[in-house]
């Protein structure tokens, strides 16, 4: 595998949850310095986390939207040249959930603002010059159910007006040049291969998000789930974790935090139970040519994070 | 055990970033995971457990951390007796005043300002602290129409709170479209009898208010205090009409821990005694990389410098 295409997540910062020196990472000059570290661990490609959030309350500084970014550089186009200068090539993919808008009982709230960003952040990844945009294409299922108790009730119509949103931005995608693909989080209503039906409601050139990390957690084999559906797959997410969802959690409101026992879901690359070298194995058995992305998203430490999902990397088969 | 003083009672106001858990009941296993202190910051429990141990046995919350509580506990009453449970009440809530300067929103912006009153009735609160209405940046200035039509809604949304056993108190920001110029207009042109003033000490001093000649001036409007010192005093219009100038780019902090600034925090104190100010005070670590440090400190100079002052 040619690793030197593989990009990182700028999820690895802990942009919303407390820690120890957090504060940080609202401020321009973490991130700048960053792309650089970004760079020396031997990353050129990175994927940009869209969060409509930091547009409200003035801390531009996360360049995490298009007001951000636009605030701070201008331009998406003066924003690259930034990354460019730091060492990184290019902006490989955009990521959107729409947990955010689930937030009140008014599901013509949350389906108008998801929209409206949603095709925001479709736009600014077409501006950076990515190649795909992943849409979570629900907010956490218990989440969900705590504004809207009578979910199982109202999936179809739940489900009917995700299609609705995800044609128009299918659509919107095919016309700017990127691959919309959908993620299969645990935690979503379309989680693990619940998110079949909803790919095979949309247009063809819509593609699978395959996130190893989720399909375990999910009771799931990333290598089988692969291998059956290759043909579809339109992005890969190299994610691990130790953790097996045995209990429900996906059903939970905050369920990237087992409430039962405290665990670290997602573990940084080559540190979980993952055989994450096994699916590079896989993927060039399959002769898969399309995005890879290593995320250590939830990492206790984003510059260890780095250095793991380098060290990782270097243990797949050149 | 520390003896709160008859006059001041002091809470933190709480920036804590989203807290994923509510108990943590294994902890240790939690921690031997990846063995970093992030265990020690991830659950409410311990959160209000180091408040407590600190001697801030109230807390402020804020709107943006309704998201997150509220799937945690499932309702305001429940965060309230599980703080309780841990010698902390909830002394009340920030509230943002969107728009309040524009006639057209005026229903709107009443409608979320006694939503946010009833929030804080659900939490046991007595304070609303209200920042008045949006940045300067991309508003200001102000026209004397808008300076009133704000003043109006916070009118309105004063008569609601008052009815409600809530004292709502004005709360400028250095950066607000009320700012020098309007300030001590807006506060004038609102009713004593339902709208209060919570004075950020660092916010109007950045501003360029003198903070003494403030409280001097307004001592009888003062509800509640947000204490922090800075180093920043008397910005230009520059810098406070600037895009977004809460974070900087650079890193520079606008506020500090009380002492670790320069505001003349013991003239304050001298002046809180000559005004017998009574009740709730919040403590407030924005900017702080390490807020359960932020409080230790606190606390070291609320007991040795400030206290021996005005208790």
């Amino acid at each position: 595998m040619k690793t030197e295409a593989i990009s990182i997540s700028l999820d690895l910062i802990n942009r919303h949850y407390q820690e120890p020196n957090r504060n940080r990472y609202e401020s321009k000059y973490f991130w700048e310095e960053l792309y650089t570290l970004i760079a020396a661990s031997g990353f050129s490609g990175i994927e940009i986390p869209y969060e409509p959030v930091w547009q409200f309350g003035g801390r531009s500084g996360v360049p995490m939207n298009r007001y951000c970014v636009n605030t701070k550089y201008e331009s998406a186009a003066k924003y690259r040249a930034v990354l460019q200068a730091s060492g990184i090539e290019r902006v490989t993919g955009i990521t959107f959930d729409p947990n955010l808008f689930m937030r009140n009982d008014n599901l013509g709230f949350f389906f108008g603002a998801t929209g409206h960003f949603a095709g925001e952040a479709l736009a600014h990844a077409a501006d950076m010059g990515a190649d795909y945009f992943a849409i979570s294409p629900s907010p956490y299922y218990g989440r969900i159910l705590q504004y809207h108790p009578d979910l199982e009730a109202q999936k179809q119509d739940f489900t009917q007006r995700t299609i609705e949103l995800l044609n128009g931005l299918a659509a919107k995608a095919a016309d700017l040049g990127v691959t919309l693909v959908l993620r299969h989080e645990y935690w979503s209503l379309f989680g693990g291969e619940r998110i079949l039906p909803l790919l095979d409601a949309l247009p063809d050139t819509v593609k699978l998000d395959l996130d190893t990390a989720n399909l375990f957690v999910a009771g799931i084999s990333a290598a089988d789930f692969l291998a059956t559906h290759i043909g579809r797959i339109g992005c890969v997410h190299l994610t691990d974790t130790d953790f097996v969802d045995t209990g429900d959690v996906w059903k939970t409101p905050n369920p990237e935090f087992p409430s039962h026992r405290a665990t670290q879901v997602f573990r940084d690359p080559g540190c979980g139970s993952v055989d994450l070298v096994g699916i590079a194995a896989l993927l060039d058995r399959l002769k898969y040519q399309g995005p890879i992305t290593c995320s250590a998203r939830q990492t206790r430490d984003p510059f260890r994070a780095l250095l793991r999902s380098r060290a990782l990397l270097n243990q797949f088969q050149k | 055990m520390t003896n709160i003083g008859p006059n001041i009672r002091y809470a933190n106001m709480s920036h804590w970033k989203s807290i994923p858990y509510k108990q943590i009941d294994n902890f240790r296993e939690f921690y031997y995971e990846d063995k970093t202190n992030t265990a020690y910051y991830s659950d409410w429990d311990n959160i209000l457990k180091y408040q407590s141990a600190l001697g801030f046995d109230g807390i402020e919350i804020a709107p943006w951390d309704m998201a997150d509580i509220l799937p945690l506990f499932g309702s305001p009453e429940n965060f309230t007796a599980f703080a309780k449970e841990r010698g902390v009440e909830v002394i009340g809530m920030f509230h943002g005043a969107h728009a309040s300067h524009a006639a057209d929103h005026f229903d709107e912006a009443v409608r979320s300002g006694r939503e946010a009153v009833d929030t804080i009735v659900r939490f046991g609160g007595t304070y609303m602290n209200t920042c008045p209405t949006q940045n300067y940046y991309g508003t200001g200035p102000l026209s004397r129409e808008e300076v009133q039509q704000c003043a109006k809604v916070m009118n309105e949304i004063g008569r609601y709170a008052t009815d409600h056993g809530v004292k709502i108190g004005l709360h400028n920001e250095f950066f607000c479209a009320i700012n020098l110029p309007n300030h001590r207009e807006l506060i004038e042109s609102t009713d004593p009898r339902f709208v209060h003033y919570c004075i950020d000490t660092a916010q109007i001093s950045i501003m360029g208010e003198d903070l003494l000649k403030f409280y001097d001036d307004y001592h009888e409007r003062i509800s509640t205090f947000h204490l922090k010192d800075t180093a920043s005093s008397n910005q230009p219009d520059s810098v406070r009409y600037a895009q977004d100038p809460e974070i900087t780019d650079d890193g520079t902090r606008w506020f500090w821990e009380p002492g670790q600034g320069n505001l003349d925090l013991k003239g304050l104190y001298r002046l809180l005694k000559q005004h017998e100010f009574k009740g709730w005070m919040s403590i407030e670590y924005d900017g702080s990389p390490d807020l359960l440090a932020s409080m230790a400190m606190t606390r070291y100079y609320l007991d040795n410098e400030l206290r021996p002052i005005y208790d």
